[in-house]
């Protein structure tokens, strides 16, 4: 909580303006009792006319629009506040993703980070638009009442000075009892309402089983005893919010009697401040209670802000990057000397030393989890290396100009990402500047989708990606194809599909390498004997070194972990 | 409202817990107005006479009706919150009575966890409608009743006002709000909808836009729609404020014109000044019961919304199909140009495919991901319905038949398959309950699972198992079943090749008359199969059996050589 009340205090003007907006309703509030009370004494006690208290209704009146007017503007402060926090929040959370060195090489928990960024933010609302107004008010205005019940009856103003600090206390008691409870029950409201969810997730198997029926009297079953449950820890709940009302009204009580005393016996108490007192008496004690709410609402936003600190804490290692342009079209030799990478525990890839010759053909193989991929996101500059260096016709990476190095590059991944957009905004995503439709569909034949393409009603203007059209695995490649086509790369990174495609795309994919390859240097992640064959060079990796470099025929004849490979691969026993 | 028409009546279900929480609700309500009243009767009362009496009996009272206010709270709270989720048990019931005979269907259509995660949400989120949407006014129009007749007793104006006052600040003020939120609702909907969706293009196309030096202007995109939301949702917290503070504002108005007819009637000597303060202080307590309104608009939009979704999802008619039941014995299954296509979409993923599985034979459907052989099953297992063509049983079309006495002879395994909280024991027993313990480990010890003892627990959705030990245990399941033909979509396919093989050969000899249809990504081992169907962009692109097909040299040897090229 600590971390979200510094977010809130750092919005200075919000704050002053939620103090100086907080002592103006205090001040409202007191003249509001001030008058009406003002109003029965004229006429009441003093047998006023209606003209003479005519001033005092028209005063009550002003009290009452500061109060709602500055119980607006308070809330207004409040949700700005948080719409402010809010918006950099997310910024920020968007630019921690970003320098996240993994994103770039791993799709998992895209998910998960997508709730952090809409939902988790979400969550933290109530904390600057409700909890933050609310604590300034608990700071400023009870204060501005209890000075105002003294001024009138001091003896009362002692009776709330020894009563009022229960409440916070017994808050705190109640909070601390409720969540005890509650945690204590915790597994079982999670087994119970996680029921129904696993009973709809499963509702296919049931019901090919034939136990669709079955399943009713189980959800019933643990609906009550989820309603049992979450019951006994309300109980607690209620009962002790119970006891802090009754503390309240016990208190309004003892004020009144004692109120009602010194008017009567003692007759030392005017009318006046006796109605005053009791009109401001039940707002301090309401005062204090929202607060507790308020504070309620805090709690919640307490995980969503720490579920954030753990995403700004992660470690994180940048690519540098330098100034250096790349001439446009010129294959650069590559020399990768000393290459090492680890990600936390994990060792993935230890002093890989490699030299590749422009227009050269390179296939990386190796079991899974033998640093493959880590292998190509390194050289494509995704990850940041640890040790080691990457020479780009003898100038280090580091000193290359980042835009300059991926204008060369292309990586054609097994499940290539098409963006919600067109088919044409999707290849065109290669280039920078608006290629013309004449080298789209150029790009688009040679990799084989202009014929479908051209073939849908809309063409080239066919949504695809997330909302339009569903694209198969071999599709999208081609479009990754076409990407490649029209950039006209130097450096191509291709991640080699492990699954058979269709017949159609297997034979453009070897095609369209075999063509791109003829004005650049490919990487390719193999899992093909033809690709592996006709590499100029194999690199072997066995966890995460290079056992092996070579290639087809020296490896054949002298490495036997190679050996083993081949005869499943000719022998047609694939397994 | 209509809309909540369902949900009200499911309420209403719980006469009793609602009844009680309503009573309670209003008592608490009253005791709070008495208890403000009875204060500002003691005071004017003190000011005006020296007897102790006066002041105890009305101390007496104020006691009373603080300890009877808390009281009713707390019982109020207890009764309507038990009604409430009785309420919601009996949601979670109706929502699966009409939900079950679509979910098949439904789920392979939309094949998404959204689905599930959107209903769950959404029947959750209606535990606010009898706390917060349905209660609130019911109690509120009870308590100003109470209180406006027993300030009638004093004064006929008073009781207009409050009464001009509940219209006002229970009826108009969130009816006007809840129509404007209403209005738009949909742009805050929208705003967001658009954030997730270029957040999740930022982060699962990272790789992408890096490369294609597209992540600045992503980035500038989405810090746009960060904006846009923020706007929406700052409008919206304003919005909410706006309605707080003009419910406030007009309740101390209302307060202040009944004090000033008060005062005006007083001096004009047609008002006892003994009751000025009492009514005035009935007033600002009366309205103090009114701040669970200022949060109507939203619970209101958000429950009926939440209805109307659930309702949308369970709208959808069952398929009328026949109620006949299979013939006994074997079946032979046919299908006559059968297509499909999904919601949605344009390119059909079934186009045209005419099968014959005769009895007792076993076929492979094959093909490239996505060219269709999940659905083909689907279709065929009468999940999905067929578009155009037929699926025939025994020559007999498989629209008369009623879809329990189809699957009741059906052995499934789905790619996914889903295993329940519970034990071993009690997720094999789904497929016979009444199989005993050695029927069950038998079946494990057919999946070469006979390690497994029947006690282990079962985590959400099996967790606690790999991929391949499901999908063995799918198996089992699908042993222990006994019916008459097996549908399986790749059921061994993270099972590692010796033991998915040995698997398939018992398969095979324990019931060598039945018949089995199994779809494919494994090229392998397909020596053994009577026939194999090979599927490309639903389209039926070839059949026959292996030698067959290797020998016409067509599209099964073109995908089985490049399967020879793949090392995984």
């Amino acid at each position: 909580m600590k971390d979200l009340k510094q977010l809130a205090f750092e919005q200075k003007s919000a704050i002053s303006l939620l103090i100086v907006m907080s002592a103006l309703r205090g001040a409202a509030m007191i003249g509001q009792a001030v008058f009406f009370v003002l109003v029965v004494d004229g006429v009441f006690i003093k047998n006023s006319s209606f003209e003479e208290i005519t001033p005092f209704l028209i005063g009550l009146l002003l009290a009452i629009i500061i109060r709602s007017g500055t119980g607006y503007l308070i809330g207004r402060t409040g949700v700005d506040m948080a719409a402010s926090i809010k918006k950099q929040l997310r910024l920020r959370l968007i630019q921690s993703f970003k320098e996240d060195p993994l994103l770039s090489s791993t799709e998992s928990h895209s998910g998960q980070k997508v709730s952090l960024l809409m939902d988790a933010v979400d969550e933290t609302d109530g904390f600057f638009s409700k909890y933050i107004p609310q604590l300034i008010q608990s700071y400023i205005i009870p204060i501005m009442l209890l000075a105002a019940i003294f001024s009138q009856n001091w003896t009362t103003g002692l009776i709330i000075l020894v009563t009022a600090p229960f409440i916070p206390v017994f808050m705190a008691i109640v909070g601390k009892r409720t969540k005890e409870k509650a945690d204590e029950k915790m597994v079982q409201l999670n087994r119970f309402s996680g029921t129904f969810l696993d009973i709809l997730q499963g509702l296919t198997t049931l019901r090919l089983f034939g136990q669709g029926e079955k399943q009713k009297e189980k959800i019933k079953e643990s609906s009550k005893n989820f309603r049992d449950s979450t019951m006994d820890v309300l109980k607690s709940a209620f009962m002790s919010s119970l006891t802090l009302e009754y503390i309240s009204m016990l208190s309004i009580g003892i004020i009144a009697l004692e109120v009602g005393l010194r008017l009567v016996v003692f007759d030392n108490l005017t009318f006046f401040s006796a109605f005053f007192i009791m009109i401001l008496v039940p707002d301090f004690f309401t005062m204090l209670k929202d607060f507790g709410s308020a504070f309620h609402t805090a709690r919640g936003s307490v995980s969503a802000s720490q579920m954030m600190n753990e995403e700004f804490s992660k470690e994180r290692k940048q690519v540098e990057w330098g100034d250096i342009e790349l001439p446009d079209g010129k294959v650069p030799q590559l020399d990768i000397g000393h290459l090492s990478f680890s990600y936390g525990q994990q060792f993935e890839l230890a002093d890989v030393s490699l030299a590749i010759k422009p227009y050269s053909k390179i296939a990386v193989i190796g079991k899974s989890g033998s640093g493959k991929t880590t292998l190509m996101n390194l050289i494509a500059g995704l990850l940041p290396i640890d040790d080691g260096d990457i020479l780009i016709d003898g100038k280090p990476r580091k000193e290359i100009d980042e835009s300059s190095w991926f204008k060369q590059l292309s990586y054609i991944s097994q499940s290539p990402y098409l963006f919600a957009g067109t088919i044409r905004e999707n290849i065109a995503i290669g280039v920078n500047g608006n290629p013309s439709a004449k080298e789209i569909d150029e790009a688009a034949r040679k990799a084989g989708i202009h014929e479908l393409v051209e073939s849908l009603p809309e063409g080239y203007h066919t949504r695809v990606g997330e909302g339009g059209r569903g694209l198969s695995g071999g599709e999208k490649q081609r479009i990754a194809l076409a990407r490649a086509f029209l950039k006209k790369p130097t450096i191509i990174l291709f991640d080699e599909p492990t699954t058979g495609l269709d017949l159609q795309t297997e034979r453009i994919l070897q095609q369209s390498i075999a063509e791109l390859s003829r004005n650049a240097t490919v990487i390719t992640v193999a899992h093909r004997l033809h690709t592996i064959r006709d590499s100029d060079q194999i690199v072997y990796l066995d966890n995460g070194r290079v056992a092996a470099v070579g290639p087809h025929e020296e490896l054949a004849a002298n490495f036997t972990p190679y050996q083993n490979l081949l005869p499943l691969q000719t022998g047609g026993a694939m397994r | 409202m209509s809309e909540l028409t369902h949900v009200l009546k499911l309420t209403l279900r719980e006469k009793r817990d609602v009844s009680l929480a309503i009573v309670f609700g209003v008592l608490a309500g009253l005791a709070s107005v008495a208890l403000l009243a009875s204060s500002g009767y003691l005071i004017s009362k003190a000011a005006l006479t020296g007897q102790m009496t006066v002041l105890i009996v009305i101390g007496a009272c104020l006691k009373l009706f603080g300890l009877g206010s808390a009281v009713s709270r707390y019982s109020e709270r207890l009764f309507s919150h038990r009604a409430t989720f009785t309420m919601l048990g009996n949601l979670r019931v109706s929502f699966f009575e009409r939900l079950s005979p679509l979910a098949p269907e439904l789920y392979s259509k939309y094949r998404s966890g959204d689905l599930l995660a959107r209903i769950i949400g959404d029947v959750e989120s209606l535990q606010n409608f009898l706390l917060r949407v349905f209660y609130p006014p019911v109690v509120l129009l009870l308590v100003f009743m109470g209180t406006i007749l027993f300030t009638v007793y004093f004064s006929i104006y008073t009781a207009i006002l409050l009464a001009i006052g509940y219209l006002l600040t229970a009826v108009a003020v969130p009816a006007y709000f809840a129509w404007r939120k209403r209005r738009r609702d949909w742009r805050t909907r929208e705003s967001r909808g658009a954030l997730s969706a270029e957040a999740a293009e930022f982060l699962y196309g990272f790789r992408d836009l890096k490369i294609h030096r597209q992540l600045a202007g992503k980035e500038q995109q989405i810090s746009d729609l960060i904006d846009f939301y923020n706007e929406e949702q700052r409008n919206e917290g304003k919005e909410e404020v706006y309605s707080q503070s003009m419910n406030g504002f007009i309740a101390l108005v209302i307060s202040l014109a009944i004090l000033a007819s008060g005062a005006y009637f007083t001096a004009a000597g047609e008002l006892d000044g003994l009751f000025l303060a009492m009514l005035v202080m009935i007033s600002l307590g009366v309205f103090e019961n009114m701040a669970p309104m200022a949060a109507f608009p939203s619970h209101f939009e958000e429950s009926r919304k939440a209805a109307v979704r659930l309702d949308s999802i369970v709208d959808e008619m069952p398929r009328v199909k026949g109620s006949s039941d299979l013939p006994e014995g074997g079946l032979s299954i046919s299908s006559r140009n059968l297509s499909y296509v999904f919601p949605d979409e344009q390119r059909p993923a079934l186009d045209d495919v005419s099968i014959d599985l005769p009895r007792g034979s076993k076929t492979a459907i094959v093909g490239p991901s996505g060219s269709g052989k999940s659905t083909l099953l689907a279709v065929l297992m009468d999940i999905l319905p067929a578009r155009s063509g037929q699926v025939l049983i025994n020559s007999a079309n498989s629209e008369k038949f009623s879809q329990e006495s189809i699957w009741q002879s059906l052995n499934v395994v789905l790619q996914e398959n889903h295993f329940f909280q519970g034990t071993l024991r009690s997720n094999l027993k789904i497929a016979d309950s009444k199989a005993n313990d050695d029927q069950l480990a038998a079946a494990l010890e057919r999946v070469e699972l006979g390690r497994f003892s029947l006690e282990m627990d079962v985590e959400e959705k099996g967790q606690n198992f790999s991929g391949g030990e499901k999908q063995r245990l799918a198996i089992a399941r699908a042993i222990l079943k006994k019916g008459e033909v097996w549908m399986l979509d790749e059921p061994v396919s993270s099972v590692d090749s010796a033991t998915g093989q040995l698997i398939y050969e018992r398969l095979f000899n324990d019931y060598p008359e039945q018949t089995f249809i199994i779809v494919s990504h494994d090229l392998t081992g397909l020596e053994k199969m009577d026939q194999i169907i090979v599927l490309e962009n639903g389209k039926l692109m070839e059949k026959g059996s292996y030698d067959e097909l290797m020998r016409s040299k067509g599209y099964f040897y073109g995908l089985k050589e490049i399967e020879q090229q793949v090392m995984a």
